[in-house]
């Protein structure tokens, strides 16, 4: 990299202000070969002289006639766009180098002059800190809103809590709701008054002796102070926000964790703070959000669940399981097929409860991989059988609403069946009855197409929706089965009864089967026998098991059939 | 016309003054040829002799700047003194000091010309 303070090219610009001419061309004699060298024989001359950046140096004699280098000294440090700007000044008084320091001055060379090469040492010693000084306020703050970068937040957090150990501390995270919106909307000018306004008005907000505060990107901004009721805080920055762009409706959300673990490290407090705010994105009704350590636990739970799905395929923890479905229209239950449950046997956090992964890779989409994970392992295991007991015995797989919208859906179907060497009748699938009100032309799509080639498509969670009857209008399908919880009330409810009655009526209508699952008693097999009810799963039956103790279910039916 | 051997006559130390000259010699005599020109010189007797020292004060220590600058010790030398009694405002007779300097600075005009 281009070292910018050796580059011969550049030659920095040096003012020397002294009054005595001798003294002006013995200096400026030094220090013309290193630099461009500019004078000034008062301080009034120099000032007319000097603007931001004019100067990499001034070089200042202190006792000059019309406006001294005392004064000038004073002036330049006083001036927001001068401050800057080092000073080396120039004495023979030994009682004014101190001063002269104290009022700011970077350095001081004595009269009679020091020799040549410690002038000049001195002088690049005092712009090249200078420049450095520079570069670090650059980056330091933010040039819009002038609070802290990220970097010098978080060390100086690291100080406030090496040097200042008492007290607890509060850290707050700070986001403006669709802030994009307001950018794209408005422009971008408006966008920075929105930011700067937060960023000016959170001193007064919250009323801590110790507080610093950064924007680290964006729409973002993090507090860090001493800890007391906050919400107050919040909402007087709201209010100022209100007042000043009151058209724009700009919402602030606030996630904090009060009295912050010290022995973490700061970035991992705002980590915290930052993942409690994001669970109110979006949210109208609460702009405050609290950490709290169970939702954190949980999250680094599911963190190390999605972190961990892609092994967890490579290495078969994900298992298998399988529960019977039975027929119960004769006069003993036949088993005529299975439902491949997904269940997970992690290495080192145990048997994981679908309960605790299927929803959350529901949300991110992951489930896609899983699903096409237990299609592969159903089709092998039916096949397996197949050999082995001489037995075909369909198994039904879950498609989840994101599988529905995967392009390539007919053709993983189609090589799960032909890599493992089983029919389009051996595998059935179930599509939840929700994805049809994501998207019903892609559902009716999908299920035309998988249909045409010969597959079965049940209708998982019957009557759960409020588009039961809008998707059988319009989607041909192979089953109903019916929502648990009509099952599950069936006792206690005589609607949850009446409501199977018409779901089996229209299953008659369309002519197909309804499959009941969650059904745990007697009573409730007879009962749904009563109503027509033509295939049954539950507890009553079996929970879902492994495929070796499934084995038994088949087992028993292939010594029934070689009965009759 | 001066010369670095009249400077050496004279009490100066060259080899300073020169190499705070980056060793130009020709800059160096041209330095000390104005010395003898120097208003500050009747500037200070002028205020001492008005009672003025701290006039008297600012003049003397501009010239002892520019003497020890260049090297011209004995006059320097001097110069440091009178400007110790006029920096405290001490009240004396200055007269005999001023002789000293002015004529220090008369033989320095002389080796000038």
């Amino acid at each position: 990299m281009r070292n910018f303070y050796e580059d011969q090219n550049i030659k920095r610009k040096v003012l020397i202000v002294e009054d005595e001419y001798i003294n002006r061309e013995i200096l400026g004699n030094i220090l013309m070969d290193e630099y461009d060298v500019d004078y000034a024989c008062d301080g009034n001359e120099a000032w007319e002289k000097l603007a931001p950046s004019a100067y990499s140096l001034i070089l200042l004699d202190l006792i000059m006639p019309v406006l001294s280098g005392t004064e000038l000294l004073a002036r330049i440090r006083n001036d927001p766009n001068l401050r800057s700007m080092p000073v080396i000044v120039m004495t023979s008084e030994r009682d004014a180098e101190v001063d002269s320091i104290k009022q700011g001055a970077a350095d001081f060379i004595t009269k009679p002059y020091d020799m040549p090469e410690v002038i000049l040492a001195r002088c690049e010693r005092i712009i090249k800190l200078s420049e450095d000084a520079r570069i670090i306020r650059s980056t330091e703050r933010d040039s819009l809103t002038d609070l802290y970068s990220r970097e010098y937040f978080f060390e100086y957090i690291r100080r406030i809590d090496t040097y200042i150990r008492d007290g607890k501390r509060d850290v707050l995270v700070l986001n403006i709701d669709h802030f994009r919106l307001i950018n794209e909307m408005y422009g971008r000018g408006t966008g920075d008054r929105v930011l700067k306004k937060v960023a000016d008005t959170i001193n007064g907000a919250f009323r801590s002796s110790l507080i610093i505060a950064s924007r680290p990107m964006a729409d973002t901004f993090y507090v860090y102070c001493e800890h007391d009721e906050k919400e107050k805080g919040v909402n007087f920055l709201q209010e100022q926000l209100d007042k000043t762009f009151g058209d724009l409706k700009v919402r602030l959300r606030a996630g904090i964790y009060q009295d912050a673990d010290m022995n973490i490290a700061p970035e991992d407090r705002f980590d915290r703070a930052q993942q409690t705010c994001d669970r109110i994105r979006g949210d109208f009704l609460s702009s405050v959000s609290y950490y709290d350590k169970d939702f954190h636990v949980k999250s680094v739970y599911n963190e190390r669940l999605i972190k961990d799905v892609d092994s967890a395929i490579k290495n078969h923890d994900f298992v298998v399981y399988y529960q019977p479905k039975y027929d119960i229209t004769g006069e003993t239950p036949k088993l005529c097929s299975a439902e491949a449950l997904v269940r997970w046997k992690h290495p080192e956090l145990g048997m994981i409860s679908p309960g605790d992964f299927i929803p959350l890779f529901e949300h991110n989409g992951l489930i896609q991989k899983v699903d096409n994970y237990v299609w592969d392992r159903a089709a092998w295991q039916v096949n397996e059988w197949k050999k082995k007991f001489g037995f075909t015995l369909p198994v039904s797989v879950n498609v989840s609403r994101i599988d529905v919208f995967d392009p390539q859906l007919e053709e993983k179907l189609r090589k799960v069946l032909s890599d493992n060497g089983i029919t389009e009748k051996d595998l059935m699938l179930e599509i939840t009855e929700s994805a049809y009100a994501d998207n019903a032309a892609r559902v009716k799509e999908v299920t035309e197409k998988l249909r045409s080639e010969g597959l079965k498509i049940g209708i998982d969670d019957f009557g759960s929706g409020y588009s039961s009857l809008n998707m059988i209008m319009n989607v041909t399908v192979d089953v109903l089965k019916l929502d648990r919880s009509f099952v599950g009330n069936l006792k206690k409810d005589e609607k949850s009864l009446m409501l199977i009655e018409i779901i089996i009526g229209i299953a008659r209508f369309l002519n197909v089967p309804v499959v009941a699952e969650g059904v745990e008693d007697e009573d409730q097999l007879k009962t749904l026998k009563g109503l027509g009810c033509e295939i049954v799963q539950g507890f009553y039956f079996s929970e879902p098991v492994p495929a070796e103790e499934f084995e038994d279910f088949i087992k028993k039916e292939v010594e029934k059939n070689d009965n009759n | 016309m001066i010369t670095i051997e009249k400077l050496v006559e004279f009490g100066a130390d060259t080899a300073t003054g020169l190499a705070r000259c980056a060793g130009k010699e020709s800059m160096y005599l041209r330095l000390v040829s104005t010395v003898p020109k120097q208003p500050d010189f009747d500037h200070m007797a002028e205020a001492i002799e008005a009672g003025d020292l701290k006039t008297g004060f600012e003049a003397a220590h501009s010239l002892k700047g520019i003497l020890g600058n260049l090297s011209l010790s004995p006059l320097y030398e001097k110069v440091c003194e009178i400007t110790d009694y006029l920096r405290n405002g001490t009240e004396m007779d200055y007269s005999p000091l001023l002789s000293e300097i002015k004529a220090m600075k008369e033989q320095l005009t002389a080796l000038c010309d």
